[in-house]
């Protein structure tokens, strides 16, 4: 019986690897492309913006409002300028290395990486998700899965799977690119379990700095309100569970300014200056 | 059973004195073997428990309904407006079973010294307050407990210090999601260490006042998480978490837990352990038994002769037996309170010193509570009465076999055998 399991094991092993293969091969190099440009929208030279970031979740609802510093992917500078409460903190990432400055300590602390994955300032948003590289052409086998219209939009819908040796939290990615001017609509995150976890959607495009950008984002995590949405089936809409109206948790990113390719001196990204 | 018939029986059983003290002797040093057996079981079992629920649980705690298992920190007693913590502090003391209640706020953060950072829990307890209800004040290493002049100071575990690198006098910042959202953060300095033997509390426990928390948290004064409530008499807990639910929940909305439902695998393991002791006890037990019917079994087949010849002169066969019954009586009951003045002086010697069965290796954890290194007794007064009962019962059965053997004599074979 044991060269029966043996055989067994690598008939699936083969099934596998032939499985690997043919998703490796349908990682066409236009979809690659395409995906990679929409992650760099934001990614410049420089850039110099200011952000309000809306908070709505089931115990708190709160507006921050910061200001972003960025040059290429590598030195991001975010300072916090209200509520109150929070105004004056700050984040730092030079390489691959952040610091916060806490103003209430008044002390300056690495992050460890725990941190970076945990929500930031209360939103939706994790500070990897804010200041992490962008790797998604690294990590992920890229294929364009779905053509056609969705709400009425024309759009290409790409599947971002994991490589094997990448080490990715999420188990799947899909993006929604409009096909009229390649903007992203809709891009959802599932766990390893291929369950739907977040949500974000784009949307009011404009022309900043000669560059077409969405300047709302909104991030909606869909995993906690799966049981309420299931009770009824009302919060189906096209195969997507929502949470019902009233208990919308969300976090939407407003750019309020973007500037573009400014000029940004050396020592915004030095640790001298995360202090205000 | 007449007052004579006692009487005869009582001379019987001195006609020969050294018979009786040996089936005495059988019985009433089982009684003590099982008395010392009892007490040590129930003190493990105590012991367990105290150190269970004695750091940081105490034997009940109050939430508001979804608070527990996740701690969420807006999950707080009365909801978002909060609740009046004296009025509420009040009402629990109000009942008779309660000996002490002290309120607590939790969160979980970061605690950063100058090199290292580590996740921690954060328990905000009110520092003159917590030590009626718990004992971990009586585990620090360096350095002093919470007071109430030092407002930021905090107290940690020994290994967690030890891991970011921080003493008694240090530095530290705390990073906590607050209940709004921000990101509290705050200086404090260590006011001392405690060392537990669980790792859990030990690598990842700060401890604070629980106004510093709150204000960190950004929760007010009226919002707090949980109180802890000690009891007269632990044993009592969960039936007094249900009364004292039905009590407060007239008023405020809350989920009263004892300590078998905080802590269910402390629960498992006392469960176990009184089933290990039911096995060993049970077994002692036979060994009593053992004792007494050959003792007694004895007693009576050397006595033959002596009915027989009691029948002879006219006794009737039911007098027979319960004269032999009254004997067993009367011996059973004087081999108890033998029995029990034997072990009188060891069950307090057991609850006052203890067995010190570590040297000096120090308390042992296990199943996550500490034990030891002495090991004290615990009078368990229920088991010591089905103890006595039981041997009592034994003692009257097995004499009870030979009386009916011996009232079925006739007097002429009695009188034969010798």
């Amino acid at each position: 019986m044991r060269w029966q399991k043996g055989s067994v094991a690598i008939g699936l092993g083969l099934i596998w690897l032939s499985w690997g293969q043919m998703s490796q091969a349908a990682d066409d190099q236009p979809a690659r492309e395409t995906v990679d440009r929409v992650a760099r929208l934001f990614i410049s030279q420089s850039s110099i913006a200011t952000v309000d970031m809306q908070i709505t979740r089931e115990d708190f609802q709160r507006k921050i409002s910061m200001q972003f510093w960025s040059r290429g992917e590598s030195n991001v500078l975010i300072r916090v300028r209200s509520p109150q409460e929070d105004a004056g903190t700050a984040i730092l990432k030079v390489g691959n290395k952040t610091w916060c400055y806490l103003p209430k300590a008044n002390r300056t602390m690495k992050m460890p990486p725990s941190m970076m994955m945990d929500s930031w300032m209360g939103s939706h948003f994790t500070l990897d998700d804010l200041v992490k590289e962008n790797n998604l052409t690294n990590d992920y086998v890229i294929a364009a899965s779905f053509e056609g219209k969705r709400d009425g939009v024309a759009v290409t819908e790409y599947t971002l799977t994991p490589k094997r040796a990448a080490a990715v939290v999420w188990g799947k990615i899909t993006l929604e690119i409009r096909q009229a001017d390649q903007m992203p609509v809709r891009q959802r995150y599932y766990d390893e379990d291929g369950k739907l976890v977040r949500e974000l959607s784009f949307s009011e495009y404009k022309t900043v700095s000669g560059r077409l950008i969405p300047t709302r984002l909104v991030m909606r995590p869909l995993d906690k309100t799966d049981e309420k949405a299931s009770a009824d089936d009302g919060g189906l809409v096209d195969g997507v569970r929502r949470p019902p109206d009233q208990t919308v948790e969300q976090t939407i990113i407003t750019y309020e300014n973007i500037i573009f390719d400014g000029p940004i001196s050396e020592e915004t990204f030095s640790r001298k200056n995360l202090k205000p | 059973m007449s007052g004579r018939l006692l009487q005869l029986a009582w001379r019987n059983l001195w006609r020969n004195p050294r018979r009786t003290l040996i089936a005495m002797a059988a019985m009433g040093l089982g009684y003590a073997m099982l008395l010392f057996v009892a007490c040590l079981m129930a003190g493990l079992r105590q012991q367990m428990i105290e150190s269970g629920t004695g750091l940081v649980l105490s034997d009940m705690e109050v939430h508001a309904p979804d608070y527990y298992p996740d701690r969420p920190t807006h999950q707080t007693l009365g909801g978002r407006t909060g609740t009046d913590v004296s009025a509420l502090l009040a009402a629990i003391t109000a009942d008779p079973r309660v000996q002490a209640a002290s309120p607590r706020v939790y969160g979980y953060g970061l605690v950063s010294a100058t090199h290292q950072s580590a996740g921690v829990q954060l328990l905000g307890v009110v520092p003159d307050q917590e030590p009626k209800s718990t004992v971990l004040q009586t585990r620090m290493v360096k350095g002093s407990y919470l007071t109430g002049r030092m407002p930021k100071g905090v107290v940690m575990g020994d290994k967690l210090a030890a891991t970011i690198g921080v003493e008694v006098g240090s530095e530290i910042v705390l990073v906590t999601p607050a209940a709004n959202g921000s990101t509290g953060n705050d200086l404090y300095t260590v006011a001392g260490t405690f060392h537990t033997g669980l790792d859990d509390m030990d690598r990842g426990l700060v401890l604070m006042s629980l106004a510093s928390l709150q204000e960190l948290l950004r929760l007010p004064p009226g919002r707090i998480h949980e109180v802890g409530i000690k009891l007269h008499d632990i044993t009592t807990a969960t039936a007094t978490a249900a009364a004292l639910e039905a009590q407060l929940g007239k008023t405020l909305p809350v989920r009263v837990r004892a300590w078998p439902e905080l802590a269910p695998e402390l629960d498992d393991y006392v469960q176990f352990n009184r089933r290990v002791t039911f096995i060993l006890f049970f077994i002692f037990f036979l060994l009593a038994v053992m004792g007494i019917v050959n003792t007694m079994l004895m007693a009576i087949i050397e006595r033959t002769r002596e009915l027989g010849m009691l029948m002879a002169v006219g006794m009737r066969p039911a007098q027979v037996v319960n004269l032999i019954v009254a004997e067993a009586a009367s011996l059973a009951g004087a081999s108890l309170v033998l029995g029990a003045a034997l072990g009188a002086p060891l069950l307090w010697y057991l609850q006052v010193h203890g067995l010190n069965l570590g040297g000096n290796r120090g308390a042992v954890s296990l199943a996550g509570v500490v034990v030891g290194p002495i090991w004290y007794g615990r009078q368990d007064f229920t088991t010591y009465t089905q103890a006595a009962l039981g041997l009592a019962v034994t003692a009257l059965v097995s004499a009870l076999y030979p009386a009916l053997r011996a009232a079925r004599f006739r007097p002429t074979e009695a009188l034969r055998k010798v």
